[in-house]
């Protein structure tokens, strides 16, 4: 299979689910187990949660651009949020004993976990993430 | 999502169904916040019908567990499925709270 989405959402999180449901649907698509789909689908919303909320810091003016290319072999998502960029080296271990009980910081922790790779650009704006089939076509 | 409370002697059973993600998870601090309000301080969170969970979701989760540190109050979560308890122990949250096999064993000794 082949499938692509390319997506601009203004910087409102109820915009979020109605572009998941399309890449749930394409998900199912594919080969990949239900455990892998929700990996991907967790590290996704993830990164357009940050690009959001972190990234256009919910500034409604400003857009995140998501591309979606799934084949026979991998999954790979783009993320671009409009925002100031972020010093990636600056992110904090969320599995620290002294960083459990803090609320946040687990997004790209999560990222980095659940898929084979993860690659910002562009001052930490943008994020590229690969997750490869196990049993391709 | 949905979320139903029964109290159980001086303990209050939270039932959570669905996803607890970016968008319900607001759902969930507020019933939260209310459960605080009534000076609740056990609290067991029964998750047996959570689908998925965000960073969002466990941030509201951490933070029910705060709260109720500052009160002197205890929470314990039981019902996890093995998906859903992959995240907490990829995120090592799995030692921060206390988990519980059954909701028999959440209610021991509590």
């Amino acid at each position: 299979m082949n499938a692509f989405i390319r997506e601009k959402l203004s910087s409102k999180l109820d915009a979020v689910p109605v572009l998941m449901a399309r890449v749930i649907d394409m998900l199912k698509e594919t080969t990949f187990t239900e455990d892998e789909r929700i990996n991907v689908r967790l590290a996704l919303e993830e990164a357009i949660a940050n690009a959001i909320r972190h990234g256009n810091r919910m500034d409604a003016a400003l857009t995140v651009e998501i591309i979606i290319e799934v084949n026979d072999t991998s999954f790979t998502a783009t993320v671009r949020d409009q925002g100031q960029g972020f010093d990636v080296a600056s992110l904090a271990d969320p599995t620290a004993k002294e960083n459990l009980m803090k609320t946040s910081g687990r997004g790209v922790f999560l990222m980095r976990q659940l898929m084979d790779s993860v690659d910002f650009f562009d001052g930490g704006r943008g994020i590229r993430m690969t997750k490869t089939l196990k049993q391709g076509g | 999502m949905k979320i139903t409370q029964e109290k159980c002697n001086d303990v209050t059973v939270c039932n959570v169904e669905g996803e607890i993600n970016i968008t319900t998870s607001t759902e969930l601090r507020k019933n939260f916040d209310a459960l605080l309000r009534d000076k609740v301080n056990k609290v067991i969170v029964d998750l047996t019908a959570v689908s998925y969970i965000d960073s969002s979701g466990l941030a509201t989760l951490i933070e029910l567990f705060q709260r109720l540190k500052k009160t002197g109050g205890h929470m314990r979560f039981t019902g996890m499925s093995q998906k859903i308890r992959n995240i907490f122990e990829i995120t090592k949250l799995h030692k921060l709270f206390e988990i519980c096999d059954t909701r028999e064993a959440a209610l021991q000794n509590f």
